[in-house]
């Protein structure tokens, strides 16, 4: 245990709060095109015919398509002098993580803003709300699944402790590393989950009193 | 008298082989191949087929194929070039009596320039396998030999192939030895080129990489990074080459011969190796080879016990790879895309893609198993009164949700890793639990709390787990799809899936884009079947009696 402690206070938290934030930087990239994209497809939807058949066949695929495999899809198969428009974009390891997480934002987006944009068209502005809260959830599935970026090679979060895993000889002082990175992962989740919740309900409940009214 | 004698003896013994013949020394052989060329001159100057050697001699000037930019070996600044295989050219130019005009070559350009007839000879770090013997003619004795040698930071404790089971290791692709690698159990992390692994040793993106020593001798006499890392172990020697083309160089190939032979004897080769600061071990070696009697003779370069063999690099065809050759080329002419799939065509890629899939599938139906399993047994545990059992299952159920996925695979790999020696089945078996658990803790939530909002309206404990379960169905199948599309990460802690397989193949062979592509359409296409069976399930959950006897 006291090589654990050691590397505790050898300026790993320091670096596992820079890991973080590449995890967030990730999660923001990706929630911002995944909004765009996201309305865009549910827009598609709700206008329904063959538009939004396409849609929905479009969003069906891209919630099955397994953000690892996407990520190493792009990883490989976009060259690194690829071009569009004259314009360089060759994808750096944290541009190629954010955008293997979009078909997933994207598709819940449209899943969400199609909800939004029906209880728009009846009126239900505080359901309409709700979207909100559902998009801060998606965004912290995607501060956690950014951690995928680990494999290759992106300095996120566990990346960090890995690395630092990779120092302890000891079963246990690894184990109990992990245990220090869930916590520190968890606690912003936690904490923005129980937020989440509070908000739902005071929307909920705001919703039943407009309902009430209008009764 | 006795003088006569003896030297009647002497002829006697020559011609009747009791001593052995002085053999033509190397240094006479070339001095006359030399002669007899240049008394073609300059007749034979105007002829378009006489032997590349005639040409080299009348022009007065060699062309010879030398890189760029590979540290100690051949660099170029500016006009100025330098390294082992620049100061070998010059000296084989001195031998010959002509100048030098050395030409820009790649890994990739050399052999093709080489064929155009715009180079005479490739000195070039070219690895001498029996794949390149059908391309070029190379002369030996080699110049050169490498390994792969595999460089970590000093603290790692990685000492031999073993240990690099279930690790990560940069790699470029198409290098030769990735193969031997991949059957230890390392990972590979792929790069285009060797240059930028020794920044990414130094940014910690890649914690171990394989290269030719070679390579890296250059970055090990910088103090920074000779302080920092070092080479763990190596492997896969290869000789180096110099080569010249197949057809018209047959007297250019024996002069080279001769002239290498010499330098290996005399050390020139050590000499010149020892003034750029490259490993002179294999060079040493040589020049004992050289030295002995049956090797220093104008046929010791066709003498096996003298030469080294080629490295046996070619892939064992599939029965079937022409049949995939002819579909590539027809897919190629008919719609403009380069097709390539590498996983067809050599037995070894032919066997790692079979078995990624059979691995592939086998993780994802024993991920949607343990996912149902856990899901029962903590939905269960999560919805008892007892708070004895729903405790535990609540604190497992925060802390497996607060866990990164990969971090839940990495602890889950750790802990079988300690209780068993690293295999595929290890790996594969450690995903399956770190998968299901992941995800049925959040199915199991759902089930317990469908089981209390049951239990708020009123319903009886009996049959109620299974209301809960047409309850929560919606939330279950969603854990059980999201379970399959998170299979592939198991590739990270060396689980021998589609993804891992792919990424092997794709490091000795070539076509990476359709490779991966056909890896997305694979798992998209298996998701796509996962999430129709989850929705027959949940349809089926739901219209149990059970489901409806409460409305939510």
């Amino acid at each position: 245990m006291n090589g654990l402690m050691d590397l505790l206070s050898g300026g790993f938290l320091p670096r596992f709060m820079a890991g973080m934030v590449v995890n967030f930087e990730i999660a923001l990239i990706s929630i911002a095109v995944g909004l765009a994209l996201g309305m865009l497809l549910a827009l598609g939807r709700l206008a329904g015919g063959a538009l939004g058949g396409a849609t929905a066949s479009l969003v069906a695929l891209m919630r099955a398509a397994p953000t690892f495999v996407v990520m190493f899809f792009l990883l490989n198969a976009v060259p690194r002098d690829a071009r569009l428009f004259g314009i360089s974009f060759a994808l750096s390891g944290v541009m190629t993580v954010a955008l293997s997480l979009v078909p997933y934002s994207a598709a819940y987006v449209a899943d969400a803003g199609l909800d939004m944009l029906r209880h728009l068209r009846a009126g239900a502005t505080h359901g309409a709300l709700l979207f909100l809260p559902n998009v801060t959830r998606a965004f912290f599935v995607l501060v956690m699944s950014s951690s995928a970026g680990a494999a290759i090679g992106v300095t996120e979060g566990i990346t960090v402790i890995l690395r630092q895993a990779e120092q302890l000889p000891v079963l246990g002082d690894r184990l109990a590393l992990f245990a220090v990175g869930i916590v520190l992962f968890g606690i912003p989740l936690q904490v923005a989950f129980i937020l989440i919740g509070m908000i739902q309900r005071h929307l909920g409940r705001a919703a039943e009193v407009t309902d009430e009214a209008s009764a | 008298m006795i003088r006569r004698v003896l030297t009647a003896l002497a002829a006697l013994a020559v011609m009747f082989g009791v001593l052995p013949v002085q053999a033509e020394a190397p240094d006479a052989a070339l001095a006359e191949l030399l002669a007899q060329t240049r008394a073609k001159i300059p007749g034979a100057c105007t002829q378009s087929d006489v032997d590349r050697l005639v040409r080299i001699l009348c022009e007065k000037k060699i062309r010879i194929g030398v890189r760029d930019y590979y540290p100690l070996f051949a660099m170029r600044h500016g006009s100025r070039r330098e390294g082992y295989e620049v100061d070998v050219g010059l000296a084989i130019g001195r031998m010959l009596g002509v100048d030098v005009d050395f030409i820009r070559v790649n890994a990739a350009t050399r052999i093709p320039l080489l064929a155009d007839d715009r180079i005479d000879l490739i000195i070039a770090t070219m690895g001498h396998n029996t794949q390149r013997d059908t391309q070029v003619k190379f002369i030996r004795p080699h110049y050169y030999q490498s390994e792969t040698v595999v460089v970590g930071p000093r603290d790692l404790p990685v000492t031999k192939m073993a240990d690099l089971a279930g690790r990560t290791v940069c790699v470029t692709i198409g290098n030769g030895s990735n193969a031997q690698l991949v059957a230890q159990g390392a990972r590979l992390m792929l790069f285009d080129e060797a240059g930028v692994l020794p920044d990414r040793l130094r940014d910690q993106t890649c914690r171990l990489a394989a290269q030719d020593d070679s390579f890296f001798a250059k970055y090990f006499a910088e103090p920074d990074f000779d302080a920092r890392f070092e080479a763990k172990f190596g492997f896969a020697q290869v000789p180096w080459g110099m080569a010249v083309a197949r057809q018209g160089s047959d007297e250019l190939a024996r002069a080279l011969e001769l002239i290498i032979q010499i330098f290996h004897r005399d050390g020139l080769f050590i000499d010149i190796g020892r003034l750029h600061s490259i490993g002179l071990r294999f060079l040493e070696q040589q020049r004992q080879v050289w030295r002995r009697i049956e090797c220093n003779t104008a046929d010791g370069s066709r003498n096996t016990a003298c030469i080294l063999p080629p490295l046996d690099a070619a892939l064992k065809q599939t029965s079937f790879a022409p049949v995939v050759g002819a579909f590539e080329a027809w897919v190629d002419r008919a719609t403009g895309i380069e097709l390539t799939l590498p996983m067809f065509k050599t037995a070894p890629a032919w066997s790692v893609f079979k078995d990624g899939i059979a691995y592939s599938l086998i993780l994802i139906t024993g991920a949607l198993a343990a996912t149902l399993a856990f899901a029962v047994v903590l939905g269960a545990m999560t919805g008892t009164r007892s708070s004895l059992l729903r405790w535990p299952a609540r604190v497992l159920t925060v802390l497996l949700q607060s866990s990164p996925i990969v971090l839940t695979l990495v602890i889950a790999a750790a802990v079988a890793h300690g209780m068993f020696a690293y295999s595929a089945a290890v790996a594969l078996g450690a995903a399956i639990v770190a998968l299901g658990l992941a995800n049925g803790a959040n199915a199991g939530q759902a089930i317990g709390e469908a089981m209390w909002s049951l239990r708020a309206e009123g319903a009886g404990d009996v049959g109620l787990f299974g209301k809960a379960l047409s309850r929560s169905a919606t939330q279950i199948v969603a854990f059980l799809i999201n379970a399959a599309k998170g299979t592939p990460i198991a590739s990270f802690i060396g689980a021998p899936e589609l993804l891992s397989a792919l990424t092997d193949i794709t490091s000795f062979s070539s076509g990476r884009v359709t490779t991966y592509s056909m890896l997305l359409v694979f798992y998209t296409a298996v998701v796509m079947l996962v999430v129709f069976l989850c929705r027959r399930l949940q349809r089926w959950l739901e219209r149990r009696p059970a489901g409806t006897a409460v409305p939510a």
